[in-house]
């Protein structure tokens, strides 16, 4: 069974002449193991999907199934619980809270989450493979903005989701990094059977993909990997 | 409230700050809170000491105390729980210290207020020329053994004891016998002033007499009222400052943290726990400010000098306090509506 799917969405925006339609009959479908990459330049509709992928914006027409539910047959807070137990989100926008130390931005999910995070070992290894293992007393404003990016990476895998949607997750990376977060999401998807998906512009996270999906003017199409 | 430590902790400049604030305005208030019990008590305090439920005056007193006259008549019959009293004022003299304005209340050797007069030193006037006088008195230089003169009056009173919470309408009292203030008075016919009562039903039969709650009568003694209401007015109005500073504070620190918590509700952090931040964030800093406060006005009540009107009564100010928590509360509404209304959406772009 897919992870999620997304079944004939579309998504419009305004209405009469400032009617724009972002999306137009969107079929997807997020299989565990995988990691697909969507490409597309900005406004073609790649943040919308996500956002619509995500549960966090309805779309005008058509269905997205998580877990054999949809969202349309979920509450917002039940919405919030599959967010929060199933999808991990790692924004472009990364917005670490700032009073918050590295270690206090995992507590924070303990005190929400309290059970089925990633045991302390395992964070310590993604950690590690992110090279932020030693900023654990650091607060954000301490870090760079590639280190926050990784941190912020970490932060969405620690709830340890099935499901890992990333916005320009390398945005803020210098090519090395994106070969170890590339290979962080491919290893999550291929070792520890996790559907991810990543938008992206960022051609040099193509070498990771299984599935390559090209988003232009709110049409999805897919690409040979 | 682990959120809202974290952020204390971390902004320690931001957080003291609000502190600070608070702590001025809570300090204000409780020292405004005293003040207006104090002179509440500076009002009051000679009948609060008596203990009464009701009592009579001249129907066309205007239920003030100084104006009423009674007459023999409208005093007879009394029980063991009334008491009647009379009232003048005077200006107090003596050589060599300030004229003191007070209040000269005779009273019966056989009634409970005379009875009852709990003494700081010496004892009770038993002749014509002796007074009781309260503490105020003892603060400004006068002994046992002191004598004082009344107004214009050659005859001379010797302070035989002193009382303490012995004011009214903001004058030390000087008790002594009810011929003495009949005699200082001079009004022929006239008594009394008063008679009071330790009962709650109690009701002076006599024509031309009105029987009053004791609060009603206190209510009237002249200023307090509106001493009560400016007070009262003041302290609303720095409980409506300290609400307006909390709400605009919280509002500013969570309109900064708002794409913060935008990602986090993204990921699914419910905005119950962002709420919560708010509202313990307002209540810590709060409690963080009156604490303060309180140890400030506990220093305040350790130096004042006694002759400042100021009392302490712990279940008022605990109310004030209980009332500032509530503003902080309310404070926190606003931000709260904003943190209610992040839109996760607006954090993903491009």
């Amino acid at each position: 069974m897919s992870a999620f799917e997304i079944e004939h969405v579309n998504q419009v925006f305004g209405t009469g002449t400032a009617r724009v339609q972002v999306l137009h009959d969107v079929n997807f479908a997020a299989e565990p193991g995988t990691l697909s990459l969507i490409m597309g330049p900005s406004g073609s509709g790649k943040s919308t999907f996500l956002t619509i992928a995500g549960g966090l914006l309805t779309p005008t027409s058509g269905t997205v199934t998580v877990g054999g539910k949809s969202y349309a047959q979920r509450t917002a807070k039940q919405r919030d619980a599959l967010r929060l137990d199933a999808i991990g989100f790692v924004l472009q926008a990364y917005h670490l809270l700032p009073y918050l130390t590295v270690a206090d931005q995992f507590k924070l999910v303990d005190r929400v989450k309290r059970g089925g995070n990633l045991p302390p070992e395992t964070l310590h290894e993604v950690l590690t493979q992110l090279g932020i293992a030693d900023l654990l007393d650091k607060y954000p404003a301490e870090l760079s903005g590639g280190q926050q990016q990784r941190v912020a990476i970490a932060r969405a895998l620690y709830p340890d989701p099935t499901i890992i949607l990333a916005d320009e997750p390398t945005a803020a990376l210098d090519s090395d990094r994106v070969k170890i977060v590339g290979q962080l999401f491919k290893d999550l998807a291929t070792t520890h059977d996790k559907a991810v998906v990543i938008v992206t512009h960022d051609a040099r996270l193509t070498a990771f993909a299984d599935e390559l999906y090209r988003m232009e003017d709110g049409v999805l199409t897919k690409q040979s990997a | 409230m682990f959120l809202a430590l974290k952020e204390i902790k971390k902004e320690k400049l931001r957080s003291g700050l609000i502190i600070a604030m608070i702590a001025l305005i809570g300090y204000l208030i409780f020292i405004l809170t005293g003040l207006a019990l104090g002179l509440a008590h500076e009002n009051t305090d000679a009948i609060n000491s008596w203990h009464v439920q009701r009592i009579t005056l001249n129907a066309t007193a205007n239920t003030d105390m100084r104006q009423s006259t009674l007459t023999s008549a409208q005093i007879a019959d009394l029980t063991s729980k009334e008491a009647a009293l009379n009232e003048v004022s005077v200006v107090a003299k003596a050589s060599g210290k300030k004229q003191q304005s007070a209040v000269f209340i005779g009273i019966r050797k056989g009634e409970f207020i005379y009875q009852n007069l709990k003494l700081t030193s010496g004892r009770r006037a038993q002749a014509a020329h002796e007074v009781v006088a309260d503490m105020a008195f003892q603060q400004g230089g006068y002994k046992l053994g002191s004598t004082v003169k009344l107004g214009s009056a050659k005859q001379a009173y010797t302070i035989v004891g002193f009382t303490d919470h012995a004011k009214l309408n903001i004058a030390p009292v000087l008790y002594g016998q009810f011929a003495t203030a009949q005699q200082i008075r001079g009004a022929v016919g006239t008594v009394a002033s008063a008679v009071v009562s330790k009962r709650a039903g109690y009701t002076n039969p006599a024509s031309g007499t009105k029987t009053y709650d004791t609060q009603q009568v206190i209510e009237k003694l002249p200023g307090y009222s509106a001493q009560n209401l400016t007070f009262g007015m003041m302290i609303g109005f720095l409980m409506v400052i300290s609400l307006v500073i909390i709400a605009v504070f919280l509002y500013i620190l969570t309109m900064q943290k708002l794409p913060n918590y935008a990602v986090l509700r993204a990921q699914g952090i419910p905005s119950g726990v962002l709420v919560r931040a708010t509202i313990g964030q307002s209540l810590l800093l709060v409690v963080a400010g009156l604490v303060i406060a309180a140890l400030f006005t506990i220093g305040t009540a350790a130096i004042l000098p006694a002759a400042v009107p100021m009392a302490f009564d712990l279940p008022l100010l605990t109310a004030v306090a209980a009332g500032l928590l509530v503003m902080a509360l309310l404070g926190s509404l606003i931000p709260v509506r904003a943190v209610l209304h992040v839109d996760p959406v607006s954090v993903i772009g491009g």
